[in-house]
This record gives C-alpha cells, structure tokens and sequence, in this order.
C-alpha cells in the first residue's frame, strides 16, 4: 500500500464498486476502503460468499448483484476491506481504522459513497430490547443467517415488504405485518404514476411482494396509525389503530421500518453544504449534477446522496468516476461528456419512479415528528420529546443550542438515531422551513475509535520521506 | 445566519459579543438597572464560551490572576441560585499531578511563592494521598497538589443561565448582528452591522477571537492572536475519577462528568480560521493528548472517543487577558484575550465590567491587564 492515490473511493457498495471500476479501468491509481469484510454494501452483502445455502431465496435483485462484486475484485482498484474511516479532511486526508490501528492516506479526488441507514421509526416504546429495525433484521440474515420466529414487522415501504418476503420464503413465520403507509399517499401517489410506467418491472416487483405476503397468510394491517410498543424492561407487543379498530398484538421481536435516509455523518464532518430535500424529507449533500459536492475534489455518489435505489446508485457511481477522471486530467472533457450523458439520461429516468416511491411511501408526521412527551427521540442520552419540548421553551433554537442544554445527540450513535427527528420537530414548533433550523454541527470521528488506538496514531507518518543528511 | 435583531436600537451600553464575558456583563449592568444590548454576530454561546472543557479552575494561576480568580470562584458555587439556573457547577476539586520529583520540585517552588503573597488554597499532597484521592492514577506519579474548591461547570448551559438572567433583568439580545463599524458622534457611538444601527453611550468589547478586530475599531491596537485549543470525548466509562486532574508538566487535563464521560484536554491547538468561523483538529496532537491521558491512567486504555472538536479563542503573548478602559476612546471598555482559561473568570469580569462602565473604577488592581502594556514595552 502506498498512502497517496489519485481516487479515493470510501464505501463498496454498488455506488463505490462501480465508481472504482470505471476509474480504475481509465487509468486512475484507485483505492477503495471499506468497513465491511467484503465488497457489495448493504444490498449485495456476501452476495458472493452467503451463510444460506439457497441465496436464490433473497431475490433476484440480490444474486445480480454478484456479477458486479466480481468484476469489481476483479478491477485493478486497491481494496482496503474492514477499515473504518473515520476521518476525511477537505484537504484530502483520510484517516481509517484497521485491524485496532489506524492509517492515514491522501488522494487528489473522493468519492464519498457510503450509502443509506434506516430512518429513525420514534414511536413510544422504540427504544426497548427486543425492538430492531427491519434491516437490521436483514443484515443477520445476509450475514449471519440468523432469524427470529413469530416476529411482528411494522411501517412501510418496499424494503420491509421485501424482507418480510424473505423471511416468508425461508420459511420463518412472521406474526403480522403492520403497514402504516397512510391512505391518502395512494391517492397522492397516483398523479405521478405515469412518470414511473417507464419501470413497470419494478412496480409490478413491489405489488407482487405483497400479493406473496398476503398468500403465505400473514395477517395484514393496512393504514396503521397511533402505534405504540408496549412493555416495561423489554417489547411485549404492539398496539395500534387500523381502519379505526384498536389492535393489540403480542410479540417479542418488532421489526420497524420506513423507508431509508442518507447517510449523513461523513459528509456532514466533512464540511459540505447540505440542503433537505422536502420529497424524502431527509437531509443530503449539495451536489451539482455530476455528483460534486461544494468542495470540488469530494463527490458523492449512491444512496448517500439522497435515495435513488441500488441500479441508480451504481450509475451514478460511474458518473462521477467520469468527472473525476476529468479533473485529473485522464481524459478529455468531451470523452467524459459522452461517457456521462447517457447515464445521466438513465438516472433521470430513474427519477420518476423515485418521485412515486417517495410520495407512495412517504412516512406519516406523526411517526417522524412524535406527539407524546413521553416518546423518546435521543436514544443514548434518554431525552424524550418532552425534555426537548421544555428546552426549547427555553430558548433552544438550533439543534446545537437543544443539544447543549440537553445532550441530544452527543452520545454514542452520534447524533443518526435523533438528528432528523431534532431537526424537523425545531422546525416545527418555530413554524419554519427545516432548512432554516439545520442540523447538528458534526465532527470527527465519523466512527467511535478506541483511546490507545487513537494514541498511537502517527498521521503522515511518511516511510518514503526524503531525509536530508548534511 | 438569519439575523434575529432585538426590538430595541437605543441603549445605555452596548456589550459586542454574547460569550460567557458578554452575558456576565450584561447581567450584572441589567441587575443595576442599566439598560443594555448585547451584539452577537453568530448566537450566544456558539463560540469558545459554550464549547471550552469547563474547567473551574484556581489552581496554578498566574499570580495577577488569583485575585479576581478567586472571587470567581466563590461565585461559581451559588452561581445557580444567583442566577436562578442550572450551570452545571460542580465543585470536585481539582488535582495537578506531579509524574517525577522534578515536578514535586516546580510546586515546591510554587508553593514558596503562593504563600510569599498570602495565599494558602494550593496544597501539595503526597504519593499516598494522591493515590487516595485517584485510586487509579498509575504508579510512577509521586504526589501533586489540590485545590479544594475546583471543579467544572457545563459550558453552554452557563452561558445560557448567564443569558436567560440578564434577559429577565431586562437586557436584550440581538443576534445575527455582526459589528461592521463604530463611529462617534458626539458622545455616543453608533454601531452598524451588516443589517442594523444601534446607539450607545457606552460600549463593551467582549468579541473573544475577534476581539482585536473591535479594538482597532476603538483605535487601539494590541497583539492578540487567536487558536484553536482542541478537546475530546469519551463513551461512557464506569465511574473512575471524580477530581478534576491536570498534570504539572505534561500537556493533560481531563474530568469525568456524572453521565461516566472523559473529557480529555490538554491545550493542544488546531489550526484555526476565524473568517469562516471554522477550525480544523490536528490529530497528530490529539493523539500525544490520548497517549498522556492512557499513561497517567492506564484504565482509559479501554475508552472509546466518542466526539473530538475545538474552539475559537483569543491569546495574548503573556497569557493575560487585557481588562481596561480604551486608551484611545472614552466610554469604551475591554474583556478579551482570556487565553484558554477565561470560562472560570466569567462570573466575575461581569462585575468589574459593570463597575468600569457604571463607575469608571474597579476594586482590583487591573494594571496586569492593560489594553496597552505591550505598547510601552515593545520598541
Ligand atoms: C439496512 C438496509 C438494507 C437494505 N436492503 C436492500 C435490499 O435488500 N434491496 C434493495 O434493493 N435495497 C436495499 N437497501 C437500499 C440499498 O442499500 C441501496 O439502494 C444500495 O445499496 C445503495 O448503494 P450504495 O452504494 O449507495 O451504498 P451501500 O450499498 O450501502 O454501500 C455503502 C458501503 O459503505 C460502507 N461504509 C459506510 N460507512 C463507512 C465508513 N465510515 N468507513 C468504511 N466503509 C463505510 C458500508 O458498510 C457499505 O458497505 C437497503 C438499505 C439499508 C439501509
Ligand atoms: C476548547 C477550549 C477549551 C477551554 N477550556 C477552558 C476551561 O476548561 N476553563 C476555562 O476557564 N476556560 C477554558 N477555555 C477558555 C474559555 O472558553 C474562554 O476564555 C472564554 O469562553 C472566553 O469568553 P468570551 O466571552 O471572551 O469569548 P467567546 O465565547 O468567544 O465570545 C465572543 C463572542 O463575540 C462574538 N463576536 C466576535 N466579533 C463580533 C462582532 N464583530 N460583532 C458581534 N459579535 C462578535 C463571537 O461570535 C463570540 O460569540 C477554553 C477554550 C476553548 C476554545
């Protein structure tokens, strides 16, 4: 490994792989570091080396996936597996951890591609043993093979309509699925299904998961609302209003999912303008139409520049790829002008069946910007909606000024448990734009990193530096 | 920044800068009936005054210091209940350790001096008693010294109470107003910012890392600089500590919070850019701060840094702030170059701020802390 590169390609998930093959393939000196043991991200997970022995069960859109994973370890990129970055400067400097030691590189351009994360689900009882994510529910699965029986999935959106399809079809049992899309999304949805008929594919995909659901005979809420988990020291049950019924079902595994939200921390830490974007309703980074951030060198590229879903995140991969490729000066302007246009035509028309997807699936205001004080919003350091509410009664406006009177967000998940909640509530209660209220002000370490590695650290330590003798 | 103006453009007294310096003064100008606005170019609190380590420190101050120091720190301990808020105060005591008997010796010598000049709060204490009072400090530290009243206080949350008293006795905030220029017209002086005018008789120069930008405004020059001292965080810890500790030669400070985190300090410096109200970390240096703090308590060996940042703050050559009338402008006062240890202070540069803007006298001897002791100096 030397430790200064032309292309500097953090994350391997569709968006990462494909931006370090097109790199690497015109002649860029590419390194691409990742947290996990593997190439993929998180929908291709050990797509290429899977704990299940049927991987045909998870769905097409997974096994694909392994057509690029090889051609990606194939490509000539260095690949830096289980590193965490945990630093990345405007100056070009990463720092990462490896193996309990950390390393220090530089590269001339950055493809910042770390992907998405589940958006917070605060509803009363979120915080309890027993309650996960539903992707997190998959993430055992993909890697570890585990499941849980006779589980409760609740919320909305494709991806938990898909995992409960793969627990089905590993034949796992799933008490019922809680679907709190609300009713008027449908209606909503509607005027903006024409702008999606270009991927009736993946519409169809989306119907026919839930068709599969319903078949396998798993009980189905539809326009879930007031839920709630109950349980003292650990989830018993959830309870919740569908279709003005009360509802009451026991379970000690509640899954929660909707919808996913960028991954914020490493482009927040790393000084780029952010904007929320009002569709997704989620914070994302500034970026031009190839992908650059408002620092030149930085792009960014898949989920964690707004959710566009895996086939786009790998397109828009190459794009910025292409652009790099040309403030390195490797290729003409108008090679890459060529290279970019179609896939920029590509990732437009992705646009329009994102906009359905989001405007479909677009969580309800009660499930983001929670209603009783009793509801937690920052999970690490205990403040509820409440505590919150009386700080800013206080005077708390921002969401540095609520963290300094209450510690929102300073423990150890960084703030990604609670920034957007903290966000859209100030900006509620001000009756503002979210934009104006802005979210925490981040810094590194993007990752938590242990004292005695961190004393140990020697950045820039340069083993090829010309030593002078006089 | 939205510029969130105050309702009133007229006052007594106006305070540039809403750090802990600016909301002490306004407070205490309030209380006295003044009536006063504080010029705050970003927000309250946003600056070195809400994000320093805390530290409410007696201990090893510079002999010109120790007397406003020490009227600081009685404060501190009702400061609460003064200003009906919560700063967070604890009083925890606060221990310098001494690594060799070289140490030993610079406190010894310390010692000698401190009582010289009638002061007995410092005390040393042996192998033994250190080990007492930090069961985990590692082997080789041979003793060290203590202040009994030291502790720490949560910086946003004091300048906050600060702020909120002040406001109640009737002081305004504007924020978003970023002092552009001063003119005096006849025996006012008319502030302007980028989106406002303001009048006063009297002005307060309380602007932190800027500080120096304001004075020139007044015509006086001084050789403030400006860093960025950085600071880290750790995880939960169980509880190992509950002095504050610092290290007599070795750049370490650090305090354990009731919620079992370790704030890790030491005056390591980043690199800091005050137009764009930014800093950058240095972590070849924050790394020699986590090594120190591993060494001198081999049970931090398992903590994990949570969150890493650093502040803006004003230095002067001497390590004093400057406390002083304008040399060059009347009815214009200064509070700045409080150089890394200005936080414990705040209670009481308040005071002797209102005192210099409402009597034109102080009851301390200032002259340490003149806006032009290095003009006479230097050249
Ligand atoms: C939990 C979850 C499950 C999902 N499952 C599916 C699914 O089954 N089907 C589907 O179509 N879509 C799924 N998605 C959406 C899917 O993630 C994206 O559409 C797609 O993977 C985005 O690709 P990407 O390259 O942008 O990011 P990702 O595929 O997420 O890749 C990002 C990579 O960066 C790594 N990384 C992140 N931070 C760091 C760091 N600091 N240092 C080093 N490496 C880092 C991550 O570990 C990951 O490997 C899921 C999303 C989530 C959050
Ligand atoms: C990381 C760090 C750790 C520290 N640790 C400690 C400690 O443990 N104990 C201790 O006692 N001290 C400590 N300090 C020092 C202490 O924080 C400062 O000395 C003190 O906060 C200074 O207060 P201030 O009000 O003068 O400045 P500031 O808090 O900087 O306030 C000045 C304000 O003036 C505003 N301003 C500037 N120019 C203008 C303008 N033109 N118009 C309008 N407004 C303007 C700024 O925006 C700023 O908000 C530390 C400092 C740092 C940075």
């Amino acid at each position: 490994m030397t430790d200064s590169y032309d292309i500097a390609v953090i994350g391997a998930g569709p968006a990462g792989m494909s931006a370090a093959i097109t790199a690497s393939a015109a002649g860029a000196r590419v390194v691409v570091l990742d947290d996990k043991p593997r190439a993929g991200g998180q929908i291709y997970r050990n797509v290429t080396d899977s704990p299940l022995k049927n991987t045909d069960l998870l769905g097409e859109d997974y096994t694909k996936g392994a057509a690029l994973v090889e051609q990606f370890n194939a490509c000539r990129a260095e690949k830096i597996t289980a590193a965490n970055v945990w630093h990345v400067g405007d100056n070009g400097e990463i720092l990462f951890s490896q193996a309990g030691a950390s390393a220090s590189l530089t590269a001339r351009e950055v493809v910042i591609s770390v992907g998405a994360m589940e958006r917070p689900f605060p509803i009363p009882g979120w915080h309890l043993p027993g309650v996960m994510t539903a992707g997190s529910a998959q993430v055992m699965l993909k890697s570890d093979g585990l499941v849980r029986d006779g589980a409760v999935f609740a919320g909305s959106g494709p991806l938990l309509y898909l995992i409960v399809a793969q627990y089905l079809r590993l034949g796992v049992k799933v008490k019922a699925l809680v679907d709190t899309t609300p009713k008027q999304n449908y209606l909503a949805a509607a005027s903006l299904l024409p702008g999606a008929l270009g991927h009736t594919d993946v519409l169809t995909k989306g119907i026919g998961l839930l068709n599969e659901i319903r078949r396998a005979g798993v009980p189905v809420y539809k326009y879930a609302e007031d839920l709630s988990i109950r349980g003292e020291q650990q989830a018993e049950g959830l309870s919740f209003t569908a279709k003005g019924e009360s509802h009451s079902l026991d379970a000690a595994h509640i899954f929660l999912h909707q919808g996913v939200i960028p991954n914020l921390n490493m482009t927040r830490a790393t000084g780029v303008e952010h904007v929320w974007n009002r569709e997704q309703l989620s914070w994302q980074p500034r970026l031009n139409s190839w992908g650059q951030t408002s620092v030149a060198h930085i792009a960014v590229a898949g989920d964690g520049s707004g959710i566009i879903g895996a086939d786009a995140a790998a397109l828009s991969g190459q794009l910025v790829a292409w652009q790099q490729l040309v403030r390195l000066g490797l290729i003409s302007p108008e090679n890459a002008e060529n290279h970019s246009r179609p896939l920029q035509q590509k990732l437009q028309r992705y646009q329009g069946l994102r906009r359905f997807i989001d405007r479909l699936y677009k969580p309800a205001d009660a499930l983001r910007k929670p209603e009783q004080q009793e509801t937690m919003v920052c999970r690490c350091e205990e403040q509820t909606r409440g505590q919150l509410k009386a700080a800013f009664d206080q005077g708390a406006r921002l969401p540095d000024e609520l963290k300094g009177l209450t510690r929102c967000g300073m423990g150890p998940c960084q703030g990604r448990q609670c920034g957007h909640t903290v966000s859209e509530l100030l900006a509620q209660w001000q009756g503002c734009e979210v934009e104006a209220v802005g979210y925490y002000r981040l810094r590194s370490p993007m990752r938590l990193i242990n004292l005695t590695e961190l004393a140990r650290f020697q950045p820039h330590r340069q083993a090829s530096a010309v030593e002078v003798k006089s | 920044m939205n510029a969130i103006a105050g309702n009133r453009q007229k006052a007594s007294v106006i305070i540039i800068g809403g750090g802990i310096q600016g909301c002490s003064t306004a407070y205490q100008l309030a209380k006295r009936g003044v009536d006063v606005i504080v010029l705050e170019k970003d927000r309250v609190a946003r600056h070195a005054s809400g994000v320093n380590a805390g530290g409410v420190r007696l201990l090893g101050r510079d002999i010109a210091e120790v007397p406003l120091s020490k009227v600081a720190m009685q404060r501190w301990q009702t400061l609460d209940d003064e200003l009906d808020g919560d700063t967070g105060f604890r009083r925890r005591s606060l221990i310098n350790i001494a690594a060799d008997e070289a140490d030993m010796q610079t406190l010894q010598k310390r010692q000698a001096l401190m009582h010289g000049q009638g002061y007995f709060h410092e005390t040393m204490i042996d192998q033994q008693e250190l080990r007492e009072r930090l069961p985990h400090v590692a082997d080789y530290c041979v003793g060290g010294v203590v202040s009994e009243t030291d502790g720490y206080a949560i910086p946003y949350k004091s300048v906050f109470a600060f702020r909120q008293a002040a406001a109640r006795a009737g002081a305004e905030f504007a924020e978003g107003q970023q002092v552009q220029r001063l003119r005096r017209i006849g025996n006012n002086w008319l502030v302007e910012t980028a989106s406002g005018r303001y009048e006063a008789e009297y002005l307060v120069n309380c602007a932190g890392a800027w500080a120096d930008q304001i004075a020139v405004m007044m015509g006086d020059n001084c050789p403030m600089t400006y860093s960025a001292p950085m600071l880290m965080i750790t995880t939960r810890m169980p509880h190992f500590a509950t002095p504050v500790v610092g290290a007599v030669s070795r750049p370490l400070s650090f305090k354990q919070f009731e919620n079992g985190t370790v704030l890790i300090g030491g005056g390591a410096k980043g690199f800091a850019d005050r137009a764009r109200n930014t800093t950058r970390l240095d972590y070849a240096k924050l790394a020699v701060g986590a090594s120190n703090a591993v060494d001198f308590f081999p049970i931090m060996r398992t903590a994990t840094v949570n969150r890493m940042w650093a502040g803006l703050e004003a230095y002067m050559p001497d390590n004093l702030p400057v406390i002083s009338a304008s040399v060059n402008s009347p009815n214009a006062f200064h509070a700045f170059g409080f150089s890394a240890h200005g936080f414990q202070l705040g209670p009481v540069i308040g005071e002797v701020l209102a005192d210099l803007v409402t009597t034109g006298r102080s009851e301390f001897d200032l002259s340490a802390f003149r806006v032009d002791r290095f003009e006479r100096k230097v050249l």
